[in-house]
């Protein structure tokens, strides 16, 4: 991994760890659990913008999505009386969010931005209009004890016992970033990404990879809305998304479109916030609350400011693609 | 920001489509001829199905419009820069009673209050330090509240550990709430004679301080995670998130806010002893009564607070915790035991 900020956060990560280690044990195998909980809906989220920006069509639908898809994902789920058919209707759901949107930016070539802001006022009014109170779903999708290495000392309280999407949204980080990098359809994609006209002429259908690549990061995004409503809380509000699909943006710039790099922007993110519990818990300063909660985003300004450098999006982002053109 | 603007344009856009959601069952045009008691009703940026304050008020609202054969209409704010044009519409139409619900609006209403001498206004959870004639502030000690769940909670801990998850502390009723809890929580240790650590209070940042359960739950799993057993949820969908991952945890103990959350948050029953309640609505239909009689004089109008029942809890909870607070909540209530809250 070319990155240069992954060596600031893994310092932050050591420092926080060892500060909270010697007041108390506990406290910080608690704060790195909290701090993966606080990052998960980030880091799928940014996982949209990776998949649909390499292939070079942005995304800032991914708030809408995710949002329209925790809404189907809870209602599925409480009229079905099944939590996991209402995951994969909230899967579902996304993905035909991610096909809108290839389609209007793919097929139509319409502003991309303009295509995202689509997608969000669509989840915002139909989740408005649609919501209605009273309505419960049989559980939450509930957090697993790992057998082996929910034992080991340190790390086993911080890695055990996360939901399944958790565990599952980790292991499709890392697939995606090894798919990515390493196989055929990666190298397609990247390239797709950065000249579609090269690509078409080596044969590969831009038009096709667009559409499956935005689809299947629509489902992504799906995923993490069915995490909100059926994993973080077990309910659905109107709006309760609160700014995560944007901030995801931000997350993928700060990994710069790199799937682990954006893992890793993401928990440095959700460590911050944990960190910022654990001083308002400790008390260790007495400044207001308003001041402790700037923490995350100063924080993520400094980091950026000093180990970003120059980030380089794809190429051909934001461009629809047109045969025998440029 | 974005969000924001997008919920405005998603509200222009919905609208266009003829989704525009109030129903207009009375005639609006009888308003300001006499021959119809109009109550207009202005949510904070939420909707008036929030389970939570908002719905509250709008509660009280039909109930006063009701009692008195009246007509009460709602507009759901979505945008805080809409608040006085929002206000406005309901006076350009001479509403007799105009609502507007929450802390933020309060600079809005003092305002449409000055504008429009003849029209009555309420303002929920909006303190009057100058009174004017025609504006009323339904205000609540929230305060008295948290302390008596604190009460309980100091009771009810047995690793001594308590903790608060909260919107944020720069809207009063929220400090107040959790301020209160903590100083009950300290009471009952002292009058038991245990030593316990501060109970935490955890704000949510200003941005979406009402509206991220997410961050709720996560924030109550840390507490929980070192051993806080009994946590106050307080700050509306924030607050409830923090209920619902605590129902998870078994022996653990939350209490909710502002309403019987029995009621609201089903989810929650699991570990929800009791909720420290405000009652804006009886407060909402006690204002437009003294408007409708004519004794009212603007300034401030105190509702009643209280804990809710313990439903289930009351068998579980021991007899003597429970009948300690009763005794306790004339006495915090009338002022009697001091929350030592700074207002």
């Amino acid at each position: 991994m070319k990155l240069r900020t992954s060596h600031y956060l893994i310092f932050a990560f050591l420092a926080a760890f060892t500060y909270f280690y010697s007041k108390d044990g506990l406290v910080a195998t608690s704060v790195l659990y909290t701090a993966i909980q606080f990052a998960l809906p980030l880091a799928l989220a940014a996982m949209v913008g990776v998949m649909c920006e390499r292939t070079g069509v942005v995304n800032i639908g991914i708030e809408g999505t995710m949002l329209i898809s925790a809404f189907t994902a809870f209602f599925a789920g409480a009229i079905l009386k099944n939590t996991v058919q209402g995951m994969l209707v909230g899967v579902f759901t996304g993905a035909m969010m991610g096909l809108l949107l290839a389609l209007m930016a793919v097929n139509w070539k319409m502003d991309q931005i303009i295509a995202g802001v689509i997608l969000n006022i669509l989840a915002a009014g139909i989740t408005s209009f649609y919501y209605r109170q009273n309505y419960s779903i049989p559980s939450t999708l509930d957090p697993i004890d790992l057998p082996v290495v929910g034992a080991w000392p340190i790390l086993g309280p911080v890695l055990s016992f996360h939901g399944p999407i958790t565990y599952f949204g980790i292991f499709f980080i890392l697939a995606l970033w090894f798919a990515l990098y390493k196989t055929s359809w990666g190298l397609r994609s990247r390239a797709v990404g950065e000249h579609p006209s090269s690509a078409d002429t080596a044969g590969v259908s831009v038009i096709r990879l667009r559409y499956l690549n935005v689809t299947a990061a629509g489902a992504v995004g799906g995923l993490a809305g069915a995490y909100l409503a059926l994993e973080a809380v077990g309910i659905f509000e109107r709006g309760f998304t609160a700014g995560k699909g944007f901030t995801a943006l931000a997350i993928m710039i700060f990994g710069r479109w790199n799937p682990l790099g954006a893992l890793a922007a993401a928990l440095f993110f959700g460590l911050t916030q944990a960190v910022t519990n654990q001083l308002m818990i400790d008390e260790v300063v007495e400044i207001p609350p308003q001041f402790i909660n700037m923490l995350p985003y100063i924080l993520t300004i400094v980091v950026l400011a000093i180990s970003a450098g120059k980030v380089r999006p794809p190429a051909a982002e934001g461009i629809p693609y047109e045969k025998e053109k440029s | 920001m974005i969000k924001r603007v997008i919920s405005v344009v998603a509200v222009v856009a919905l609208t266009a489509l003829g989704f525009a959601a109030p129903s207009k069952a009375a005639s609006e045009s009888d308003c300001g001829t006499g021959k119809l008691f109009c109550i207009g009703l202005v949510t904070d940026t939420g909707k008036v199905d929030d389970k939570s304050f908002n719905q509250s008020a709008w509660e009280g609202a039909k109930a006063a419009a009701k009692s008195n054969g009246g007509f009460a209409k709602y507009i759901e704010t979505t945008d805080p820069k809409d608040y006085a044009t929002n206000i406005g519409q309901f006076a350009d139409k001479k509403y007799n009673v105009i609502i507007g619900v929450g802390f933020l609006m309060a600079e809005a209403m003092t305002k449409a209050a000055t504008d429009y001498p003849r029209i009555k206004f309420i303002g929920v959870d909006q303190f009057q330090g100058a009174a004017l004639p025609n504006l009323t502030g339904l205000v609540f000690p929230e305060d008295k509240a948290g302390f008596l769940a604190g009460y309980l909670a100091g009771h009810l801990t047995k690793t001594g550990k308590t903790g608060a998850v909260l919107g944020t502390d720069l809207v009063p009723p929220v400090r107040y709430f959790g301020e209160g809890y903590r100083n009950g929580v300290a009471y009952a240790a002292k009058e038991l004679g245990k030593k316990y650590p501060a109970t935490k209070l955890i704000y949510h940042a200003p941005d979406n301080a009402f509206n991220d359960p997410a961050w709720g739950g996560t924030t109550a799993q840390q507490l929980l995670s070192q051993g806080y057993d009994v946590i106050f949820g307080a700050g509306g969908n924030t607050g409830n998130g923090a209920l619902l991952r605590v129902a998870k945890k078994k022996g653990a103990y939350c209490i909710g806010v502002d309403s019987d959350q029995w009621g609201t948050v089903p989810e929650a029953r699991p570990c929800l002893v009791t909720s420290a309640m405000k009652l804006i609505d009886k407060g909402v239909a006690a204002v437009v009564k003294t408007i409708v009689e004519g004794t009212d004089k603007g300034g401030n109008y105190f509702g009643k607070v209280g804990l809710a029942p313990l439903h289930d809890f009351s068998s579980k909870v021991p007899a003597a915790y429970q009948a300690k607070l009763k005794a306790i909540t004339p006495k915090v209530l009338n002022g009697t035991v001091k929350t030592g809250v700074k207002l």
